[in-house]
């Protein structure tokens, strides 16, 4: 009797928690947490956590870009490249000059990139899959091309690293404050302002936004320029960390940034999404990887896991949301 | 006398919403109007009718502005317009209504109502939703419509094709539109829902609007329209009023491609 009745009044939050887009999401990171906790007992300390946290930030910066221009009915698999790129152009040029400027350069860099993205996609109507293919590729090739594989070295004046990637105690970094401000930023974009409406609206149908007035060509522009910026972004983070640069950096990191965006229930077709739940995605993918490592389990094996939970989690997010529209 | 005359028509000209004179207009090889005028009284239902290919989708985009015509003027309240997008027909108030493109499924019903006319609150660079406004002007309007949802939060998939012609006509006369282009909002419709979008377009009508109603289907059309015009392979057959024709009459001229009255 007593077992009924709680039953009963936990079905009415629990059914409201279940319209959280991010409901298959949290519970997934709750549940894994549990579990790597269980099988090695140095998993949930302060340490290890912000240790996965680094992590967690460089690919989750990467992941909301993702995220925002996927909700907008887009791709964008030229991030990691953008990412590694723009270590280098960072390196090289903070080698030279005040490394702030440095880092605006870069920034400015990825913007052109991303709207180059942009507007070949529009103008050539080429699916965007394709467009950041050929510029994943392209990129990547002339980074290899131009290093012959060698490693470049940071010796620029420490602003940036120290802004970006500098313990401040505890095992925190900058770069963790970063990712916790745009996500804020972002979700908050996306789903208060009117520009937040018009992603929403551009993804979910494009003919209907352009039909009542929404300047869909523009949307999608300026989320191809926020997606580079933000790998450009993780790409400095990630550099000012290791002070180094080399072209290999990030090989299939969009794979796991848009794996990150769909566990966290955006929609890969565009129309939904949310920024905390490429939070959580990212955060999610993220430990996996040293949660494995932890539990005794060969690295190899990480690749192998994130798969499954992408088909999983994809598989629940499209399920609970049929149930509500 | 003359004088009288000629002022009487101007008179009656200006009587008249919209004025489409000697509209033209070629795709490539395909001409897919030809010299057609049609007008539009006041609170006036209008059943632009055709067979497919007529040319009728055509002559209602020139006048939503998605394209210009290639000859022909637009008159709208007696002034001469030219638009060069769809914006600048909307802000004069004349609205489309698809059944098809009108809402976003995946989204509410209050983002949808509002969508390219949001209310906001500005603060810097950022133009924040007023969600309160768009809440409580949204569920004023759905209850005064009719349709039932527990909240305008509500996805759009979950109401009815006629749940959401309604709120799409709903929406247009919110903002104040003068003249309603309804491009075959009967399709698909059950027989019940049939009747209700027939009363909200008629409900349009009551609160001052001017309808153009496209149809192939005489049979949609003819319980609430007040005048017809047919079209045939881009060529305006003729016009009749509706205590001129029978439905029957009508569909037998579509199908003919001749003024068998």
């Amino acid at each position: 009797m007593e077992l009924k009745r709680v039953a009963q009044n936990l079905s009415l939050p629990l059914a409201r928690a279940r319209r959280l887009p991010e409901f298959g999401a949290l519970v997934a990171f709750l549940t894994l947490i549990v579990i790597f906790s269980l099988l090695s007992p140095k998993f949930f300390t302060l340490k290890n956590l912000t240790g996965i946290f680094t992590i967690v930030s460089e690919l989750g910066i990467m992941t909301i870009g993702i995220a925002f221009l996927m909700i907008c009915g887009e791709f964008d698999l030229s991030v990691s490249s953008v990412y590694a790129l723009s270590g280098f152009i960072f390196v090289t040029l903070a080698n030279q000059i005040y490394s702030p400027l440095a880092f605006l350069i870069t920034l400015v860099v990825a913007a052109v990139i991303g709207f180059l993205n942009g507007v070949i996609t529009l103008r050539a109507r080429i699916p965007s899959f394709i467009t950041t293919l050929g510029m994943m590729m392209f990129l990547r090739g002339i980074m290899l091309g131009v290093t012959g594989g060698e490693t470049v070295v940071y010796y620029g004046d420490s602003i940036m690293p120290t802004l970006l990637s500098r313990f401040i105690g505890y095992g925190f970094r900058p770069s963790h404050i970063w990712f916790l401000a745009l996500t804020v930023l972002f979700s908050l974009i996306l789903t208060r302002t009117r520009y937040g409406n018009w992603v929403f609206a551009t993804g979910g149908r494009k003919e209907v936004a352009r039909a009542m007035g929404v300047p869909v060509e523009r949307v999608k522009i300026i989320n191809f320029i926020i997606s580079a910026v933000l790998a450009a972004l993780s790409g400095c983070i990630v550099l000012a960390r290791f002070k180094l640069a080399n072209a290999s950096l990030g090989l299939g990191m969009e794979l796991e940034a848009i794996a990150s965006a769909v566990i966290g229930g955006t929609f890969l077709m565009g129309g939904y999404g949310t920024i905390f739940g490429a939070f959580l995605g990212a955060s999610l993918v993220g430990m996996i990887r040293t949660g494995l490592v932890m539990a005794g389990a060969p690295a190899y094996w990480y690749r192998a896991f994130v798969g499954a939970i992408l088909i999983i989690a994809a598989t629940i997010n499209l399920k609970l949301r049929r149930l509500e529209m | 006398m003359e004088r009288q005359e000629q002022k009487q028509e101007q008179g009656q000209e200006q009587d008249k919403l919209v004025r489409m004179v000697n509209i033209s207009k070629r795709f490539g090889a395909v001409q897919a109007l030809k010299g057609v005028s049609v007008e539009v009284g006041r609170q006036e239902i209008l059943g632009l009718l055709g067979d497919n290919g007529a040319g009728k989708s055509t002559l209602i985009k020139i006048l939503a502005g998605v394209f210009p015509p290639d000859e022909g003027e637009i008159y709208f309240e007696g002034q001469k317009v030219s638009f060069s997008s769809p914006g600048e027909a909307r802000a004069l108030g004349i609205e489309t209504v698809h059944q098809e493109l009108s809402l976003v499924g995946m989204m509410s019903i209050s983002r949808n109502f509002f969508l390219g006319r949001e209310p906001v609150r500005r603060l810097g660079p950022f133009a924040f939703l007023d969600k309160r406004r768009m809440d409580e002007e949204c569920r004023k309007v759905v209850t005064d419509i009719g349709v039932r949802v527990r909240s305008p939060d509500e996805y759009v998939s979950v109401l009815s094709g006629g749940e959401r012609q309604a709120i799409s006509i709903g929406r247009a006369m919110y903002f104040g539109a003068k003249l309603l282009l309804l491009d075959e909002p009967l399709t698909a419709l059950s027989v019940k829902e049939t009747r209700t979008v027939l009363s909200h377009i008629e409900r349009a009508r009551e609160q001052g609007a001017s309808i153009i109603f496209i149809t192939h289907n005489v049979y949609h059309v003819y319980p609430i329209a007040d005048r017809f015009v047919i079209l045939d392979k881009g060529v305006k057959l003729g016009e009749l009023t509706r205590d001129e024709v029978t439905p029957e009459e009508i569909a037998e001229i579509i199908a003919s491609g001749k003024m068998t009255i």
